[in-house]
């Protein structure tokens, strides 16, 4: 199913909001869970394939030629110079003729000269005027002045698409006539894809996928301030990234947080990086250890010792599996706050604001390459084991997509974990600074804005890391289980497998709703989150506990 | 390559023949691409009495790529900076190839005459011909004396 096809009958919807109310309706009937909540809500963005981009252009240029009644060339200088904002065109076109046609250099033919010969004003050679060409001001210029004009606008870029007439003081535009008699084959290439890319790079609602080797565009269909990010996950190669700045998908954090914490990033990381280069020490036996699974939760082969590697605290005292509480997203001001006097105080303070950003820093960084792990995860599951799972299982593949939306949906909220510590590193700024220059510490208010924060948090974590465990480490015993059953000729599992499944499903949906919440919340900033956060999460915390 | 020879041939002979009284260039050697030309402060600027010299270096794809123009005499201009590089659009954006040394020349010196504080290479050499105008012309007359009087 291709989006050209789909504009072909008529119909506006999108792939991948087809998609996703197929399976929708798939899982309902397959394993009796409801998720008659299916999204409706018109979708941000949508992916517009070659061939669709085409159309597109196409249709464009067709409304004003049909509409001004001039050339398909013409049609495309006012569309560029108007960002390809049809409507705008027409009305500059009937409000300011005479100024609009001056700005793309449409100009009215000049007479043609008498004289048989000319002086060409580049090379001053003298040239039989059949042999010369112009644009219509008439200027004449000998074909190889042409073709070196031509050729070097077109090497210095998308520019060349408004180039003018090589005299000084003239402003006509040069036709593609000319163009393509005089420019050699590989720069006329380069010239017509300038034509094409034009149709999005000059296209205020269109960016192009930042995917390696992706032809895919991407348009917005919601209206956005100039500022405001939006996430946008190609179908066609999976890259995800942010509309506005074209950077990794970044909400909740905003642009301007993104750029800055990559500035901080380059230049603190000459601290940091060594102390957090790859490995970490085993908290007992002090062997280092090399993170190789997606999960924060870490066993040392050596001494069995279990922690999180996020702290490095036993992993006793996370999860609640155990009684304890997942905590290690909060960053302990307090534990600094003492009685210091002053100088010690000045000295700490450099001391402890970079210990502040590598917390933060370190966190952001961990999910970032759990999220990596997860990708390279994903795409060896999905190339190795579906087809084996599916042949023990007697379950067609189809039946087996819930296992690749887990991985999907740890990989997005990876993304989205990893930015929440950039978004507390700038949103608790103040907090933690004042916490720590000063004895009093905090209003209540402010600690609770940051209990929120923080125990939002840990709530999106905790469910992504059960998430994580279920989908990398379960799997891996149903797969093991599954392959001696079938080495010692017994029936198969089915029934832990079916469990599995429905778990799994489970969790995913509880992870998104979690991460959704997140991210709205976060967004809101904190004047809001009090009073959101009292409500939600009761009935969250119900749903995870009926669904384990 | 060839294209160039004739345009140089050309303008040479532009040079010699038109009424440029105040400006003047050339080959530096044997080198076609390297040019070496002077210019007349303009009467009437803070610049008149000095002779300018400035180096023109031609890109192999000129015309179509603009020459390399800058001072070698030290001026005090706030488009022009110490190293003798010219804030010009028409060396840069709007060169057309239809354009020539003796044209370019000529714009440099009008440009001597009538500066653009508006487009600043040396920030404060515009900030000063603007507040204190007086000043900066004393200033300019005095390197104009200082490096361009033999």
């Amino acid at each position: 199913m291709s989006d050209s096809e789909e504009y072909a009958s008529g119909s506006l919807m999108e792939d991948e909001e087809e998609e996703e109310q197929e399976s929708a309706s798939d899982q309902e009937k397959d394993f009796g869970l409801d998720n008659s909540v299916t999204v409706s809500k018109k979708p941000a963005y949508r992916i517009l394939k070659g061939e669709t981009l085409e159309e597109r252009r196409k249709q464009a240029l067709e409304e004003v030629t049909g509409v001004l009644g001039i050339t398909e060339e013409d049609a495309a200088r006012l569309l560029r110079r108007f960002k390809w904002d049809v409507t705008r065109v027409h009305e500059e076109w009937f409000s300011n003729y005479d100024a609009v046609r001056a700005s793309v250099g449409l100009q009215d033919e000049a007479p043609v000269p008498s004289t048989s010969q000319a002086t060409c004003m580049i090379c001053f050679e003298s040239y039989p005027t059949d042999q010369m060409y112009s644009a219509s001001c008439r200027h004449l210029f000998c074909h190889d002045c042409w073709q070196g004009y031509t050729s070097t606008a077109i090497a210095d870029g998308p520019a060349c698409l408004d180039l003018r007439c090589p005299d000084p003081k003239c402003t006509a535009c040069v036709p593609t006539s000319i163009i393509k008699r005089t420019a050699p084959p590989e720069a006329l290439a380069k010239y017509q894809s300038f034509c094409v890319r034009s149709f999005v790079e000059d296209n205020r609602s269109l960016v192009w996928c930042v995917g390696r080797g992706c032809e895919c565009a991407v348009e917005c269909c919601v209206d956005r301030t100039a500022d405001e990010a939006l996430d946008v996950i190609c179908s066609s190669c999976g890259a995800t990234f942010c509309f506005n700045c074209k950077e990794e998908a970044h909400r909740p954090v905003s642009c301007e947080w993104v750029r800055k914490w990559a500035i901080k990033n380059s230049a603190e990381s000459e601290n940091v990086h060594w102390i957090i280069a790859n490995t970490k020490p085993c908290p007992r036996c002090s062997r280092p250890i090399e993170k190789n699974q997606g999960c924060m939760h870490m066993t040392c082969s050596q001494c069995r010792f279990e922690f999180c590697w996020l702290c490095q605290g036993d992993w006793k005292e996370h999860g609640d599996r155990t009684g304890g509480f997942f905590n290690c997203n909060r960053y302990d001001a307090a534990k600094r706050k003492g009685d210091y006097d002053e100088e010690t105080r000045k000295r700490d303070n450099a001391k402890q604001s970079l210990e502040r950003y590598m917390h933060y820093f370190e966190r952001w960084d961990a999910h970032q390459k759990a999220r990596n792990k997860a990708k390279a995860d994903q795409a060896r599951i999905s190339a190795d084991w579906l087809e084996r799972l599916s042949e023990q299982t007697k379950t067609p593949s189809s039946q087996l997509k819930f296992i690749m939306d887990a991985w999907s949906q740890i990989i997005e909220c990876r993304r989205v974990l990893s930015w929440t510590y950039t978004y507390g590193y700038y949103a608790l700024e103040d907090m933690d600074h004042k916490a720590s220059s000063t004895k009093e510490g905090n209003s209540s208010a402010e600690e609770n804005q940051r209990f929120f924060f923080e125990f939002l948090q840990a709530d999106a974590e905790r469910s992504l890391e059960r998430l994580h465990e279920a989908a990398e480490v379960q799997l891996k015993k149903v797969m093991e289980n599954n392959s001696t059953a079938q080495g010692n000729g017994a029936p198969l599992d089915l029934d832990s497998f079916m469990a599995f499944r429905t778990h799994l499903i489970g969790l995913t949906d509880v992870t998104r709703g979690y991460f959704e919440k997140l991210v709205r919340q976060l967004e809101k900033g904190f004047e809001d989150l009090e009073r959101d956060f009292g409500g939600g999460s009761a009935e969250e915390a119900a749903l995870i506990e009926t669904t384990l | 390559m060839l294209c160039l020879f004739a345009c140089a041939i050309q303008e040479l002979v532009d040079i010699s023949l038109g009424p440029l009284s105040n400006c003047s260039a050339g080959p530096k050697g044997d080198n076609v691409y390297e040019w070496v030309a002077t210019i007349l402060g303009p009467a009437g600027s803070p610049y008149a009495g000095g002779i300018f010299f400035l180096d023109i270096v031609f890109p192999h794809d000129y015309p179509f790529k603009p020459p390399k123009v800058s001072f070698c005499t030290r001026i005090y201009h706030c488009n022009i900076n110490s190293s003798g590089q010219i804030c010009l659009d028409v060396l840069k954006d709007q060169w057309s190839p239809a354009l020539t040394v003796s044209k370019v020349l000529l714009s440099i010196s009008s440009l001597l005459t009538a500066c653009n504080p508006g487009d600043p290479l040396v920030g404060s050499i515009a900030q000063q011909y603007l507040e204190a105008r007086e000043e900066h012309d004393k200033t300019a007359a005095e390197w104009t004396r200082r490096y361009a009087q033999a």
